[in-house]
């Protein structure tokens, strides 16, 4: 049997009680920073709202790239499903699309390509609920997404689900549509099996028949009543099942299988202009809990370029001196995302077309730490990854990749001594 | 009353042997215990069982497939009904144990789906309904009953317990199985729940279902996987069988540990250690 399946199932309820309890927090920063870093990076993501009533909806729209420097342990995004990182079914997903396709079926994903997502989310549980755009890779588990807190007000006893199906059924509320011929299925079976315990329970049973056998007469354990009970249970049995089958025949005759294909999306379309990022050395300095990003860039557009954001594993270090770059930055995106400290830089003079130069990036922020993408020192795969957003002077944006070793600085003074000139 | 149970003032005679009064009641209290303690163990044992071993096929709608679930949940069923069947039937003639079985199985999993899945984790009982196993189990011991044979019982109960398990099932699967579109595209009512309720660790790639084949079954693949569990039903009750048999024998090892401490173990050995 696969063990994933029903050990996750077992710890299903485990896991909600942890969310629910762990208000900080569900997980997503218990992942390892390596794999944070250099898989799924999602941009421009977008809260329609954080506070809906129960039955509104809330819709979250973004991007994600699969990074170029894909883990090399993890398997190739064959198999992919855009999901949602919420504490279980406090929301119904009633939309979700991949670049305009509907994602309800699994799908197919290219590393280094880029991908347009929507999700409808309807309030379902009160509660303030941290909601994350995630994608599932199989193999590689659930990527998620930054995370934002939205609120659902109201009471869950107003939630309902109608829908209408193809044969013009109308289902008033998806929550209970077929769960009273569940219990009446049941019930039926569960007053046979009792009413044949009882035929045999109501006489001794363990000590007297146990002896009886041991004396050679277990002749006398079973009568000719109880044999005829037997046939008739066999007939009954048979009966009751295939009436079940016939009713239910009769009353949905047009059913389908259950749907298990794949879907297929194309990737958005690649930048015309790229921009082009060697990292040199990277550096985090522990203590001071900074990054610091020596690399060669170089512009292979057609206009020159300034640097407005490093994101990484939801974080974004944006570049406070570039309009362009803040005006990216939407009221709403969560504040513990954005280091107030954003991305400095060496040498912000713009990069020309066909220019390379080495840039130093610098991002501090404590954010590294509440993130724990500092564990990256007790990982097998010391490498950091992130997108970094170019502007060219008609605010165009260009989005390189940039990925590299990275050494840890445990001490303030061999930092800038490794980092300046 | 029957040839069975004669009674007079101070004694009875049970089953062709007298009992005084004071010994069939102290008997039958001995009864009513040993039941209660044996239906909650097997309900417990076997509700983990199934846990572990049929799982999410079981959990959710979106799983209840034409080829996995038709297959597998029988197949995973039978070992405790049929080892159980040994000790019930050989030891005490009552053909009771695969409804036992099943009965406590039902009650266990309501037990959780009410209070693990829907109560704590929020799923809608139209997501996380368990199927029905009962008839199953009924078929086993009636032809137990009638034949007293464990062969028969596998051939004739094996097989009826594998095919009886998707019709029975029917009339609770098919509103979850009528065609709806969601997004552009067809899917079951199963499907969309599935889709709908997220479950975060569980995404729709996981689910272990029919994907389709070239080797057609003229779309009839519940059928065939109906017969080919019964069809393995028969080998794994014979199996289980034996393994009930295994375990209600009562067997002695003699005792080295004795030796090992210096202490002379005569009785077993034979000769002095
Ligand atoms: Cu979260």
């Amino acid at each position: 049997m696969r063990l994933t399946s029903p050990v996750s199932g077992l710890l299903l309820g485990l896991l909600a009680f942890v969310a629910a309890s762990e208000v900080a927090a569900h997980g997503e920063r218990n992942q390892e920073p390596f794999l944070r870093m250099r898989t799924a990076h999602f941009y421009d993501v977008a809260w329609s709202t954080g506070k809906v009533n129960v039955n509104e909806d809330v819709v979250i729209e973004g991007k994600f790239r699969l990074f170029e420097d894909w883990p090399a342990n993890l398997p190739e995004p064959e198999v992919a499903f855009l999901g949602n990182g919420t504490p279980g079914p406090v929301f119904v997903r009633t939309e979700s699309w991949l670049n305009g396709q509907p994602a309800i079926q699994s799908v197919p994903l290219k590393i280094d390509r880029d991908y347009a997502f929507k999700t409808v989310l309807k309030g379902r549980i009160p509660g303030d609920h941290h909601v994350h755009p995630m994608v599932n890779v199989e193999g590689a588990g659930p990527l998620m997404g930054p995370g934002s807190w939205v609120q659902v007000a109201g009471r869950a006893n107003d939630f309902v689900l109608p829908l209408t199906t193809l044969d013009g059924t109308k289902i008033d509320n998806l929550e209970t549509w077929g769960v009273s011929s569940v219990v009446g299925w049941h019930s039926v079976w569960i007053v046979i099996a009792i009413l044949w315990l009882a035929w045999w329970t109501r006489r001794p049973l363990l000590i007297p028949r146990l002896v009886a056998i041991d004396e050679g007469r277990e002749k006398l354990l079973i009568s000719r009543a109880d044999l005829a009970a037997g046939a008739v249970l066999i007939v009954l049995t048979v009966s009751v099942v295939v009436i079940g089958f016939i009713w239910a025949e009769n009353t949905y005759p047009r059913t389908i299988p259950l749907q298990g294909g794949r879907a297929v999306v194309k990737p958005l379309p690649r930048s015309d202009a790229p921009v082009e990022v060697i990292v040199e050395r990277a550096t985090y300095d522990v203590p001071g809990r900074s990054m610091q990003i020596r690399a060669s860039v170089t512009n292979q557009g057609g206009r020159p370029i300034q640097f407005g954001e490093f994101a990484t594993s939801g974080l974004r270090f944006v570049n406070r001196e570039l309009p362009a770059a803040m005006a990216m930055v939407s009221p709403t995106y969560p504040k513990d995302l954005l280091p107030p400290s954003g991305l400095k830089l060496d040498d912000a003079t713009p990069l020309a077309p066909g220019e390379t130069r080495s840039i130093l990036f610098d991002m501090t922020d404590a954010a590294w730490e509440t993130e724990r993408l500092t564990s990256l020192i007790n990982d097998p795969d010391n490498r950091v990854g992130g997108l970094l957003f170019c502007f060219d002077d008609q605010g165009d944006r260009v989005i390189a990749n940039v990925s590299g070793p990275i050494v840890p600085i445990f001490k303030d003074l061999v930092a800038h001594q490794g980092m300046t000139h | 009353m029957s040839a069975q149970l004669q009674e007079n003032r101070d004694s009875v005679t049970l089953y062709g042997r007298r009992w005084s009064r004071e010994n069939a009641d102290l008997s039958r209290t001995f009864d009513i215990l040993v039941v209660i303690i044996m239906f909650i163990a097997i309900t417990a044992a076997f509700h983990l069982h199934f846990q572990l071993t049929v799982g999410d096929w079981d959990f959710w709608v979106d799983w209840k497939d034409r080829q996995y679930w038709v297959t597998a949940t029988p197949i995973l069923l039978m070992a405790f009904p049929a080892a159980l069947q040994y000790v019930f039937w050989e030891k005490f003639r009552l053909p009771i144990a695969a409804t036992v079985c099943m009965l406590g199985l039902t009650i266990g999993i309501w037990i959780t789906r009410y209070s693990g899945f829907h109560t704590w984790s929020y799923f809608p009982f139209s997501m996380v309904w368990p199927a029905t196993m009962i008839a199953g189990g009924l078929i086993l011991d009636a032809v137990l009953l009638l034949t007293g044979s464990a062969l028969i019982t596998a051939i004739v109960g094996g097989m009826s317990f594998g095919l009886l398990f998707y019709p029975a099932n029917w009339p609770l699967l098919a509103p979850f199985r009528l065609p709806m579109e969601a997004m552009n595209s067809l899917v079951s009512v199963g499907d969309y729940i599935g889709y709908a309720y997220t479950r975060t660790s569980t995404p729709e790639y996981l689910r272990f279902i029919e994907r389709g084949t070239l080797r057609t079954f003229g779309g009839h693949s519940a059928v065939v996987s109906a017969f080919f569990s019964g069809f393995v039903c028969i080998l794994v009750y014979l199996l289980w069988w034996y393994i009930g048999m295994a375990f209600a024998r009562v067997a002695t090892l003699p005792n080295r540990m004795k030796i090992f401490m210096g202490l002379h173990d005569r009785g077993a050995e034979g000769k002095d250690a």
